[in-house]
């Protein structure tokens, strides 16, 4: 009985107990689910070099030399590398900028100057000129301060057992050589739409050459969701605000993997979005996966996308041609090809210079000019093949320079830009003018147009500038010109000769030179030093459209006599030319220029 | 129960020993009390039992079910959590893994960005939606260097043990259950843990995953488990009770009907509900209560038939018999003229005719007692002259087989209040027995009285009786000795008679002997009719006799009376032993 009782009571109590043993335990042990993953094969760092240390050499100059490079680099440690090369004493006159850490990129107009003390120290004293600020977006804007500052620093060698020097005294500001930009970074073209969102504007940007390949390509993504170069602001279009990168894009077996988050995000801004990712990352092949919100949207063939969506219209290759006799003539050169004369004969004369465009199917013409008074002005038309009518410009100028069409992708509006009597106008094909204002004041001489028709150069009271253009509802605008610090002075010409690069002719210590510069002025390299004159008209072909050292297709005027890249373009070179009468003095082929 | 405070110490802790004492003693009273009521109702009850036994097993055997059920839930609930938060960790721990393929150096400051930005990302982005999962990247073997990241924020260092630490540190996936703290809410954490290869060495993903929801399930299921086992064990019971009291009712009105025929009521009958087992069980009891009747009433009637035969016969015989009587009794006077063997048969013819009337009133005698119409004509009796009497009358026969009557009364008067003929016809018969067997040896008859009764002994010394003899004496006919000679010409019928009268008083009539060592016969009348005797004034064993088995326990009197197997029994006397049941 008590027996059976006590079995009562217990399955009772069991009962419950039991149940409520049964639950999820508040602790357990650790249990161990299998291996973890193995590592991988990384990427690789980026292949370039670092920039030099302190102890990489002791003669002063070559010191501050590597001193403006040591900045150069992954930006977070900029500080830090500059300040292995400052005597801890005097730390605190290079102070870290709180906000982003910008370097100011100069160029040394002359070699340092040493003055050395007895006591082992010695100063040196750097001739500069800022060419601009590299910004943490890579960007170079233009500089702010005072263009040809001069900087003095102080050495004294190090303590004993140390065998290189230290810095003691130096400008508060990180510097960088503009050879190191050349030599620590890589130079990247991204692509923003313009505000049609029909053709993609260049923008360029500078990556330290150490970046892993895989976050180069986040950089740019970063890039892309962030703002274009002050400059080019007015002439593009940015992402949608709120557009940015969710973490790092990661790529392997040719499959690339980005995921942003970008509100409003459609289709149309994604296919837009995917051609701009497949040309600002133009050594990426395979697929490329767009993920917004890690959602998988759109899938791109990035060598597939390139070929559908080209940055510009293919023209085939350039036609040269030149002024002769007031009349425009067909140049020849073995193994190019030349075309005919595309306006009417009735109107191919009296003319001071001209440009042709190809826009599509049309060829545009624009024609400077002269009357018996010498008074020029601006005739403009378009046509397929021959352009049949030209129509005159209102006004009479003193003197029009060489026009140059904008290439938009809208054919409906075709507008150019030419400088008369130093004011910059915009003009249609059916010539009319209209002055167009510009933030720079002084006395516009010479105007280019970039292929994308977006980006202009102008060269203003002789220093170069570039400016964006926007085509927005039919007005042209010029946005705020960006200064291109050259090493030149005096310029009188300039035309685009790549993507990114420009060709500019000038004075270097008063002798008329061609030089190469990047479109932000970092870079320059000279073509042409052997003149003797001043050019008077440079036209350039940029052949490789898409980035890299064109094959160099550039032709000038100077002294009245056209020469194509370095030689003089001679007479019978020129196409459909009557032989002068004997006797007469033949004129020479003048105002040679691209037809593309 | 409560015992007085000691005067020494009336603290306060004293007094709560004795309160305590108190409330423990009449804890164990009552629950002393209820087990017994319990036990009582165990075993009386069969519903009680059934039920109870009834819900003691299916209470183990739903309890079992009921716990590998909430087992299994609970094990698929955390199973499926496992999957999936070890699915995550590993994309998690891939993706991380991507992320980080980049940096070769912990220093670099776009790793933290990137831990961070992993960390969110892999927590999905906002906090407030991440149904309180936390992912947390550590750096163990870049402490310094990098930076734990969790997201949501939080602290998770109390609930990611040094041993889960360890195994993931060792290049495992590993998880374990942990219970904490994150959110201000304290709740289970199914922490995994897993680590992601990166050039510049380890570092850790940890998932916390919350359990609340697996929990609460768990615990939801559980709740209807155990509902619905308790309403199962209840229901057994019920329908337990329900079909025991289905069965135990027709039993418990069986068990009825079986005491009321058995206290007399031949009548009483079950009452027959359909046909089922129960009908046949109550149709079959019917069936024999009927069969009971009937054979008691036919043995009943057989009974009273024979009775009223032998009345008939002895009446039927007396009318002849006296006839007879006179024509013997004319031969007997004139015998002196007949022949002297005529004469001897005269003589002869007399005497048999005394016994065949003796014979004859004695047999009226019983058959009166049979009928039941005997009745009893009780008077208080002074019974010492009834003895003297007796003893007187049978002085004569006494002298002729040479036994003395001894007497041992009372000086006083022993008052009761009997029918003095009957107890003077029942002692005249017993002390004719003793005389008859008494082998010359002297009778004592003894008188004793007490507050309730009156007790007369016969002793003698003759031959004694035979074990199981004592209750034989008593039949009608018996004769210990068929071959041995009727001195006094007893009918046979003379002990059944007495017993008869004794019974008719409500009093004992007792017998006890030994073989060799003589009989004593005792008579115990309640001093008053109709009272209840409980004890007799005197022992039924004389006190001169050697008994087996030691003698009888000292001052306690001893009873003689039927034993198992129809053997003698001799035990110390009791009250309810103390009388003969034949």
């Amino acid at each position: 009985m008590r027996r059976r009782l006590l079995a009562v009571l217990l399955g009772g109590a069991l009962l419950p107990v039991g149940l409520t043993g049964c639950g999820i335990p508040a602790e357990s042990d650790v249990l161990v689910d299998g291996r973890g993953p193995a590592a991988e094969a990384g990427a690789s760092n980026g292949s370039g070099s670092q920039p030099p240390t302190r102890t990489a050499s002791t003669d002063p100059k070559e010191f501050v030399r590597n001193y403006l490079e040591a900045a150069a680099g992954e930006r977070d440690q900029a500080y830090n590398r500059a300040w292995g090369f400052i005597a801890p004493e005097a730390k605190g006159r290079l102070q870290e900028k709180q906000s982003e850490i910008a370097l100011t990129v100069v160029r040394l107009r002359e070699s340092p100057e040493v003055k050395r003390n007895n006591d082992g120290t010695s100063v040196v004293t750097l001739n500069v000129q800022q060419v601009g600020v590299l910004k943490p977006d890579g960007t170079l804007t233009a500089p702010v301060a005072a263009p040809e500052p001069r900087y003095q620093f102080a050495l004294r060698p190090a303590n004993t057992g140390d065998p290189g020097l230290l810095i003691t005294d130096l400008p508060n500001v990180l510097l960088l050589s503009d050879e190191a930009l050349q030599r620590y970074y890589v130079e990247r073209t991204i692509y923003f739409w313009n505000s049609d969102q029909n053709r993609l504007v260049p923008d360029q940007r500078y990556q330290p050459s150490t970046m892993p390949a895989e976050r180069r390509v986040t950089e740019v993504v970063k890039w892309l969701a962030g703002e274009p170069s002050d400059w080019l602001r007015p002439g593009v279009i940015r992402l949608p605000s709120g557009t940015a990168p969710i973490n790092n894009a990661t790529g392997s077996d040719g499959r690339w993997e980005i995921n942003l988050t970008m509100p409003g995000a459609n289709a149309a801004r994604l296919a837009r979005l995917a051609t701009q990712l497949a040309w600002s990352l133009p050594e990426l092949t395979g697929q490329l996966d767009l993920k917004i919100q890690n959602q998988s949207r759109r899938t791109i063939d990035l060598e597939r996308e390139r070929l559908d969506n080209p940055l510009y219209p293919s023209s085939g290759s350039p036609q040269q041609y030149c002024v002769y006799d007031g009349a425009i003539h067909p140049l020849s050169f073995p193994g190019e090809p030349s075309g005919p004369v595309p306006i009417v004969a009735a109107a191919n004369k009296g003319i001071v210079s001209a440009a042709l465009s190809r826009s599509q199917n049309d060829i545009l013409a624009a024609l400077v000019v002269t009357r018996s008074d010498r008074r020029q002005r601006l005739m403009a038309g378009s046509g397929r093949d021959q352009v049949p009518v030209l129509n005159g410009s209102s006004r009479w100028y003193a003197s029009v320079g060489r026009p140059t069409w904008l290439r938009s992708a809208d054919q409906q509006h075709q507008y150019g830009l030419v400088v008369a009597d130093g004011q910059l106008y915009r003009f249609d094909d059916l010539a009319g003018m209209v002055p167009v204002p510009l933030a720079v004041e002084g006395p516009v001489t010479a105007v280019a147009a970039a292929l994308d028709g977006h980006r202009i150069a102008l060269i203003v009271d002789g220093l170069l500038y570039v400016a964006a253009v926007s085509l927005d509802g039919g007005v042209v605008t010029i946005g705020s010109p960006r200064r291109v610090v050259t090493p030149l002075t005096d310029l009188t010409a300039v035309d685009w000769y790549a993507e990114n690069q420009l060709v500019f002719a000038g004075s270097e210590d008063r002798r008329p030179v061609i030089f190469q510069i990047n479109v932000d002025g970092a870079r320059d390299i000279p073509l042409e030093r052997e003149i003797g004159s001043p050019v008077t008209h440079l036209s350039a072909y940029p052949a490789g459209a898409v980035g890299g050292v064109p094959t160099g297709l550039y032709m000038y005027e100077a002294n009245r006599v056209a020469f194509r890249n370095k030689d003089i373009i001679k007479r019978d070179q020129v196409l459909d030319v009557t032989p002068p009468p004997a006797g007469t003095r033949p004129s020479n082929p003048t105002v040679p220029f691209f037809l593309y | 129960m409560v015992t007085s405070p000691p005067p020494a110490s009336p603290t306060t802790a004293s007094r709560r020993l004795q309160a305590a004492r108190a409330l423990w003693h009449a804890l164990a009273a009552g629950s002393a009390q209820l087990v017994a009521d319990l036990h009582q109702t165990w075993r009386r009850s069969l519903q009680v039992r059934v039920v109870t036994i009834t819900l003691v097993a299916s209470s183990l055997l739903v309890g079992g079910f009921a716990y590998l059920i909430a087992d299994k839930i609970t094990s698929i609930l955390l199973e499926n959590a496992e999957t999936d938060v070890l699915m995550r960790l590993r994309n998690g721990s891939d993706y991380a893994g991507k992320q980080f393929r980049t940096f070769s150096q912990p220093q670099e400051a776009q790793l933290q960005d990137t831990i961070d930005g992993t960390v969110s990302y892999l927590a999905g982005g906002d906090p407030a939606q991440t149904s309180g999962v936390v992912v947390a990247i550590t750096a163990d073997r870049h402490a310094g260097v990098i930076n734990t990241r969790t997201s949501p924020v939080t602290d998770i260092q109390p609930l990611v043990s040094p041993a889960l630490r360890a195994a993931v540190a060792d290049g495992k996936v590993a998880h374990q259950i942990r219970t904490g703290e994150l959110a201000g809410q304290r709740t289970k954490y199914l922490v995994y843990g897993s680590p992601v290869p990166t050039r510049f060495g380890q570092v850790e993903l940890y998932y916390l995953v919350p359990l609340a929801r697996q929990d609460a399930t768990a615990a939801d299921a559980r709740a209807t488990v155990v509902a619905t086992g308790v309403a199962l064990v209840l229901l057994l019971g019920l329908l337990a009770a329900l079909v025991t009291r289905l069965v135990v009712t027709p039993v418990r009105v069986a068990a009825r009907t079986a005491q009321r025929l058995s206290a007399g009521l031949l009548d009483q009958r079950m009452v027959v509900n359909g046909e089922d087992d129960l009908a046949l069980l109550a149709a079959s009891f019917n069936q024999m209560a009927s069969n009971l009747q009937r054979q008691i009433l036919r043995l009943e009637e057989m009974s009273r038939l024979q009775r009223r035969f032998t009345s008939d016969v002895s009446h039927e015989l007396r009318t002849p018999l006296t006839t007879v009587r006179m024509a013997a009794d004319l031969i007997f006077s004139e015998r002196d003229e007949f022949d002297p063997a005529v004469a001897r048969s005269a003589e002869l013819l007399q005497a048999e005719l005394d016994r065949f009337e003796e014979l004859l009133t004695d047999l009226l005698e019983i058959s009166r007692f049979d009928a039941g119409f005997a009745m009893l004509d009780s008077e208080p009796t002074d019974l010492v002259p009834v003895v003297h009497r007796v003893a007187d009358r049978l002085t004569g026969l006494a002298e002729r087989v040479g036994v003395a009557i001894e007497l041992d009364v009372p000086a006083t008067a022993v008052i009761a209040e009997v029918d003095p003929r009957r107890v003077e016809r029942v002692l005249r018969n017993l002390v004719g027995n003793a005389v008859e067997h008494g082998e010359g040896r002297p009778v004592l008859i003894t008188l004793g009285m007490d507050q309730n009764a009156v007790a007369i002994t016969v002793r003698d010394h003759g031959v004694g009786l035979k074990p199981g003899e004592e209750k034989l004496v008593f039949n009608r006919f018996w004769r210990a000795d068929p071959s041995r000679a009727r001195q006094t010409g007893g009918t046979g019928l003379g002990l059944s008679i007495s017993l008869e009268d004794a019974r008719l008083h409500g009093g004992w009539l007792e017998a006890w002997g030994a073989p060799g060592q003589g009989a004593q016969f005792r008579l115990t009348l309640p001093a008053r009719a109709g009272d209840r005797l409980t004890t007799s004034p005197l022992r039924l064993v004389p006190v001169d006799v050697t008994l087996p088995f030691g003698g009888p326990r000292d001052g306690g009197p001893l009873a003689i009376g039927p034993g198992s197997a129809g053997a003698l029994a001799i035990g110390p006397a009791d009250g309810d032993r103390a009388e003969v049941t034949s």
